[in-house]
């Protein structure tokens, strides 16, 4: 088949979100029916772009209007995006079902049009080859990501998503003024030939600009301190929500990131700027771990656990290492399956019960067994332990760090993953060991999903040669940046104004 | 040299980040949000902007040796569409904020804690 069909990765999305009033018509259920079938049909196109691009070995790249790069826009699909793409429509697809089966408030047709536009930013920043298309993207994924944490109209939910638009809004002025240093140096908005360029830039206005970039960036990645928001809405947002932003919405900021840090390594003074976001990472991490430990409320404790591990893959991501950077990728993968299984776990129990702050959650072994179960697998692979996905990303990237020379960085990760341990068992406990109750009928297709993520965590953790092959392979997408350059096509630049 | 037009647009910037930063009311700090968004657009024109020459629309006597850049000017058109669809849907938000808490004042705003 030909890799241009690999533009319906944004294609679908889209015209699907038109289509929505007119389904409107039918009903509450077939609209978000409509939402299931639209994800899947996008999973099925992310995993033949995953099927194609890893057995040949070649990225996908899709030109707008078939026009090379620089001229036109192109989608880059190599390995890195080809695993998000598939994670970020799998992850939709997750929540496409938990959103049928559980309560979402009417009218359902505005938050089917809005997460599959959520589900399109996300793909396309992932995907895109152009800084100003990522731009776009970008604020594609944060208005559709503000309107979803408003979509409960109550004061908390708009308290929340003013905040987060805000911080938002100065975020993406920010990468604006940066994009504006880097085309006025170097005249180009193409990611490869920015890289291409980027050592004959003046290192001043590459480290202001990478800064500004980082910043703006860095209210979608969850970094302190733009990270604000992040708990708020969190915390008033729907649940199927809160699994998107966690699961994927983050990794997009963080990968869109990341991508720009790498291309433009030739820059003079890049190791200021790595040295900048190890400084906001490893801060993120330990004000994140302390703020959950006191906390009530799990989905609340949830996303600052989900803030202190983002943290730690921008730590990895920032070593500058190769070593780090596939560390980084592995940790996003795992991050990405246990988060939406313990985002999906409580939001489940919290459409059930009613609630979700910890006393809701006592007696819950007895009340929601399979819930409870696949909860404690994931709590437990969240701190960390030996035989669960999390322990094998945590420990490659504390050794990442080690041989970076970050010694205070990892003792301090290492210190703030203690206090995750003593929070997560206190959940771990309150399920299993406190509280009575009657049991409580649980779907057949909400336990699938949740036993598939459960099982994905302990596959991983028993046999992690696969996934880290896949990681090693997207992290060289990545850190490879030669092999970027030559990947894309690029017109030769001949004639006027070249 | 360094043009007049960006200490201009920075200006801008930076009165808008101190709207946001420091003002109490809501609407105030949209407000400033608009400005740094104006800030950063003039910003992005004037990094295209050539001395003596027009603007970048095809018409009798004017060919790309005697237009800006174009570029920047295109994506500034898509800044402010998407600047105003932020401010559209951040003034909604503000409109329920009134009618939930029947006040503007972000100090007063606050029941979210952890």
């Amino acid at each position: 088949m030909n890799g241009q069909y690999a533009s319906l990765l944004i294609a679908l999305p889209l015209i699907s979100a038109f289509f929505v009033p007119l389904i409107k018509g039918a009903g509450e259920k077939a609209v978000k029916g409509y939402l299931v079938l639209i994800t899947t049909l996008q999973t099925a196109v992310a995993a033949w772009v995953f099927q194609t691009v890893y057995t040949t070995g070649k990225p996908i790249i899709v030109m707008a209007g078939a026009w090379k790069p620089p001229v036109g826009i192109d989608l880059y699909l190599g390995h890195f995006a080809a695993l998000f793409v598939l994670i970020v429509a799998a992850v939709s697809f997750m929540t496409a079902v938990f959103s049928y089966v559980a309560d979402i408030k009417p009218p359902a047709d505005k938050y089917v049009m809005l997460s599959l536009l959520l589900m399109l930013g996300a793909t396309g920043m992932i995907a895109t080859g152009d800084i100003f298309n990522l731009f776009v993207f970008m604020e594609i994924t944060s208005i559709t990501a503000y309107a979803l944490t408003a979509y409960n109209k109550t004061g908390e939910a708009a308290e929340a998503s003013l905040k987060y638009m805000i911080l938002g809004g100065i975020g993406s002025s920010f990468f604006l003024i940066g994009l504006t240093l880097i085309y006025g140096s170097l005249g180009t908005l193409n990611m490869a030939q920015i890289a291409q360029l980027a050592g004959s830039m003046n290192p001043t206005v590459a480290q202001v600009g990478l800064s500004l970039i980082i910043f703006g960036l860095a209210v979608e990645a969850e970094l302190f301190p733009l990270n604000a928001w992040a708990p708020d809405a969190y915390q008033a947002a729907p649940y199927a929500v809160a699994v998107m932003f966690s699961a994927f919405v983050v990794k997009a900021g963080l990968y869109a990131m990341v991508r720009l840090l790498y291309l433009m390594q030739t820059v003079k003074s890049w190791h200021s700027v790595l040295s900048l976001l190890i400084a906001m990472a490893v801060l993120t991490v330990v004000v994140a771990e302390f703020a959950a430990l006191r906390q009530r409320d799990v989905k609340r404790m949830i996303a600052y656990s989900s803030i202190s591990q983002v943290g730690l893959i921008a730590f990895a991501l920032a070593l500058g290492t190769r070593a780090g950077v596939d560390a980084g990728v592995f940790h996003m993968i795992n991050h990405a399956i246990v988060k939406a299984l313990l985002f999906l776990g409580v939001g489940y129990v919290g459409v059930k019960l009613g609630g979700t702050s910890i006393e809701d959650f006592r007696g819950l072994g007895r009340r929601m067994p399979l819930t409870a179960f696949t909860l404690t697998i994931g709590s437990l692979a969240a701190v960390g332990i030996p035989l669960f996905n999390i322990f094998w990303s945590k420990i490659r990237i504390l050794v990442a760090g080690i041989e970076a020379g970050y010694t205070w960085g990892v003792a301090l990760i290492l210190g703030a993953s203690v206090v995750e341990a003593v929070y997560y068992i206190r959940f771990i406990h309150a399920m299993w060991f406190t509280g009575e109750g009657e049991r409580i009928g649980e779907g057949i297709s909400m336990s699938l999903i949740l036993l598939f993520l459960a099982a994905l965590v302990i596959v991983i953790g028993v046999y992690p040669q696969y996934a880290w092959s896949l990681a090693q392979k997207a992290g060289n997408d990545i850190f490879n940046v030669g092999q970027y350059i030559k990947n894309v096509p690029l017109m030769p630049l001949t004639g006027v104004g070249a | 040299m360094i043009s007049v037009y960006y200490f201009g647009a920075i200006s801008l910037v930076l009165i808008g980040l101190y709207a946001v930063l420091v003002k109490k009311n809501v609407l105030k700090i949209l407000i400033g949000l608009s400005i740094m968004e104006s800030g950063v657009n003039l910003l992005l024109v004037s990094v295209g902007y050539i001395a003596g020459r027009s603007a970048p629309i095809l018409s009798e006597g004017v060919g790309p040796n005697n237009a800006v850049d174009p570029i920047p000017q295109a994506l500034v058109l898509t800044a402010i569409v998407i600047g105003v669809a932020t401010t559209a849907l951040a003034l909604s938000a503000a409109i329920i904020l009134y009618e939930k808490y029947g006040t503007l004042n972000i100090e007063e705003i606050r029941r979210l804690r952890g």
